[in-house]
């Protein structure tokens, strides 16, 4: 399924600040989307507007080139799936009758879940492996196990999409790894996902693409790391940030970290940074170790993606360890290069390092 | 996510799949560890709750024979099913069921379980476990248009016509008063209710003002007060079927009630048309409230007990919730206008009764359970 936004524009109320200034972008299915921005950028409420929680003053979002506002509500949310933020809930229903609720969208109004919808329930409980929580009370669980159960119940109406509205917010390192896994591991299955986050580092590591909103309405959507750049960060947020790579044994990670203010004052969009492309190109190796088959296609694709920069490449299987060693030479700028490593990073059984020249 | 969680969970399900009955472990036999215990679980569920069914159904049938057997002129159980039948030789005994014992009997249980159902919708459309069914003030409106009809001297039946349509009005109001240039919210829907019900109050205030106190006022007093005593089928007829029509909607919407609590972008999400499940809830109540009301006056404590009660025995689902309180409610209310009118030789008003036998009830479930929650 194809979703896509065009020249989405909201305000409150007639007059008052545009919010969302004619946004538009389009997902692709089995990619993860990062929504960033500070607060009050309206983060929520292009999540809202989108999925037509909240009507766009002008502007539409489409699936498959039709206006969802002309879709059926039910058909529309089975296809779409919200994950609203766990803040707690004062529900008193069980686990299984929590996610049960997710198949209301494909149950006519006055017909109670058969079996067939509790098997369904039962299936997005197993596929997030929450089976030891089935018959807990909601209102007992931790926030990251709210959290999951709400992920559950929105894969238990079978969407091809997930709108997930702060899923990483007010959880600890453990729980924060748990949902980011879990998305990326539905991509990986093809769901298309839109996440909000307070969290850059998160877009850089997991997301293949990002919206970046500003204060001020405006917005930029494109490869996580040609969105997320210092330069960027500090218009949006009026942060200083520095991005940097980590490297362990197997990966590196890119990774963002806030260092100081550009502005004292709270909230006010610090001045729009002008950005110069930097039209210099550089050499790298990008050595690649794939342990998983699969992933050796999803490395092809990407190379053709990125074919008019690739100068050469070498590939041998290594039977003895069923591993493939790839290295691929690319001539381009700096922000190419780190955009194709880090989505070459992001595939799973992939390890990837990469070498630049000097100048 | 965790490929360890997937293979140890077929291995502990698959003999309860692949194992015939008879072939099923017994105790004693050599079980895995765990195993044994979860068969016991999963067996002893089911027939749980099949017996907690069978006893929920046959609660209010039982409760409505014994009182049938109850009273001044008391029956017994032979008695009562040859009069039931109409084959005894009794014929007084027969005048005394069929026109004055069996419509109140049949008056409770409608009321209670109606009420009851009324108030779990109401419980969870409003999030809150401290709605009652006259949370949008349709008891007042319908009490105020009772005590208009008798100030006005009307009969039995004008009145009860006036009681339902002023509850139906109060609720009007309350929706139209609610939906503001904004979107319509259900905390701004609480406090118009809390407004219409505050106004209604005053003008029954003033009707009781301006009636003969003499013969219009103790009349008007003992209708407030509830009573179940003036059961008959007419009346029945009148306001059965808006009881029960309602009483059915809710039963059948019980799954979805699930769904009111959760917050307004969740339940849209869930593709329900959110606004008509609203509606239909609040229409559905409202009907068994004034029906209610229009035939035997204000029965106080039933919509916010009997569901507390429910939800603590028998869990926060709605899907069982509904037909638990509708039968549980039906049976106390049975028992309760048993009990008003046996107890003393002048009939005690059910309100008060419903009050003083709720309430340590409630308390005691209260502390065993440790509270409830939506």
């Amino acid at each position: 399924m194809k979703f896509e936004v065009r020249n989405g524009c909201f305000a409150y109320r007639e007059g008052a600040r545009q919010i969302l200034n004619g946004v538009s972008f389009a997902l692709e299915p089995g990619e993860l989307t990062a929504v960033l921005g500070p607060n009050g950028a309206g983060k929520t409420t292009l999540l809202r507007c989108m999925t037509g929680l909240l009507p766009w003053r002008s502007g539409a979002s489409l699936i498959d080139g039709e206006d969802i506002r002309a879709m059926r509500r039910a058909a529309l949310w089975r296809r779409l799936a919200y994950v609203p933020q766990a803040r707690g809930t004062a529900s008193a229903l069980r686990v299984k009758e929590m996610v049960l609720l997710g198949r209301s969208g494909r149950l006519s109004a006055l017909s109670q879940p058969s079996r067939e919808d509790a098997r369904k329930a039962g299936e997005a409980i197993e596929r997030l492996g929450l089976e030891g929580l089935r018959g807990r009370l909601c209102s007992q669980l931790s926030g990251g196990e709210l959290q999951m159960v709400l992920i559950a119940r929105a894969l238990a109406a079978e969407p091809e999409m997930l709108v997930l509205d702060e899923p990483e917010s007010n959880l600890d390192f453990k729980n924060q790894l748990i949902i980011l896994e879990t998305l990326s591991d539905l991509a990986a299955k093809g769901m298309t996902c839109v996440f909000n986050t307070h969290y850059p580092s998160h877009a850089l590591q997991r997301a293949h693409r990002s919206l970046l909103l500003g204060r001020d309405g405006s917005w930029r959507f494109g490869a996580s790391d040609s969105v997320i750049t210092e330069k960027s960060i500090a218009s949006a947020f009026g942060v200083r940030a520095v991005i940097g790579e980590i490297e362990t044994p197997h990966n590196i990670y890119r990774d963002i970290l806030p260092v100081s203010l550009l502005t004292m004052e709270l909230d006010t969009p610090a001045e729009p940074v002008r950005e110069e492309t930097d039209m210099e190109t550089r050499i790298a190796i990008i050595g690649i170790i794939v342990e998983d088959r699969e992933a050796a296609e999803r490395i092809n694709e990407l190379l053709h993606e990125f074919g008019e920069y690739v100068v050469g490449r070498m590939g041998m299987p290594y039977p003895p360890k069923n591993v493939s060693i790839i290295s691929v030479i690319v001539d381009a700028p700096e922000d190419v290069i780190s955009a194709l490593s880090g989505r070459l990073g992001m595939l799973r059984g992939v390890s990837i390092k990469t070498t630049y020249s000097k100048r | 996510m965790r490929p360890g969680g997937k293979v140890r969970r077929q291995a502990r399900r698959e003999p309860r799949l692949v194992l015939p009955t008879i072939l099923r472990p017994r105790a004693g036999d050599f079980l895995l560890i765990g195993e044994e215990e979860m068969l016991k679980r999963d067996t002893g569920r089911a027939g749980k709750r099949a017996l907690s069914a069978a006893v929920l159904l046959l609660l209010p049938l039982l409760a409505a024979c014994a009182s049938l057997t109850l009273g001044r002129y008391s029956l017994s159980p032979g008695e009562l099913l040859s009069a039931l039948t109409g084959t005894g030789n009794d014929p007084q005994a027969r005048t005394v069921l069929m026109n004055i014992r069996l419509p109140r009997v049949v008056l409770a249980l409608l009321v209670g379980g109606g009420l009851s159902a009324a108030g779990t919708a109401f419980q969870s459309l409003f999030a809150n476990p401290l709605a009652t069914p006259d949370t949008l003030g349709v008891a007042s409106g319908a009490s105020l248009g009772a005590a208009l009809g008798l100030l006005l001297g009307f009969g039995l039946a004008a009145v009860q016509v006036l009681a339902l349509a002023g509850g139906v009005l109060a609720v009007a109001l309350t929706w139209l008063v609610s939906a503001g240039p904004q979107r319509r919210s259900i905390v701004t829907m609480v406090l118009a209710g809390l407004i219409m019900s505050s106004l209604f109050s005053a003008l029954i205030s003033l009707v009781k003002y301006v009636a003969d106190p003499e013969s219009q006022l103790p009349s008007i007093t003992y209708w407030l007060m509830g009573s179940l005593s003036s059961a008959d089928w007419g009346s029945l007829a009148l306001g059965a079927p808006f009881l029960l029509g309602g009483t059915a909607v809710l039963l059948a919407l019980r799954w979805r009630l699930n769904i009111l609590p959760l917050s307004e972008d969740e339940a849209k999400a869930t593709g329900v048309n959110l606004l008509a499940l609203r509606t239909a809830v609040i229409l559905a109540a409202t009907m068994i409230t004034a029906a209610c009301v229009s035939m035997c006056g204000q029965v106080g404590w039933v919509g916010l007990l009997i569901p507390h009660i429910c939800r603590m025995v028998f869990g926060g689902n709605n899907q069982r919730l509904v037909p638990a309180s509708v039968c549980v409610g039906a049976a106390f209310l049975v028992i309760v206008d048993t009990l008003a009118r046996t107890m003393t030789a002048a009939e005690v008003p059910i309100s008060i009764l419903t009050a003083i036998i709720g309430a340590p009830v409630f308390v005691a479930l209260l502390r065993r359970t440790g509270g409830w929650s939506l």
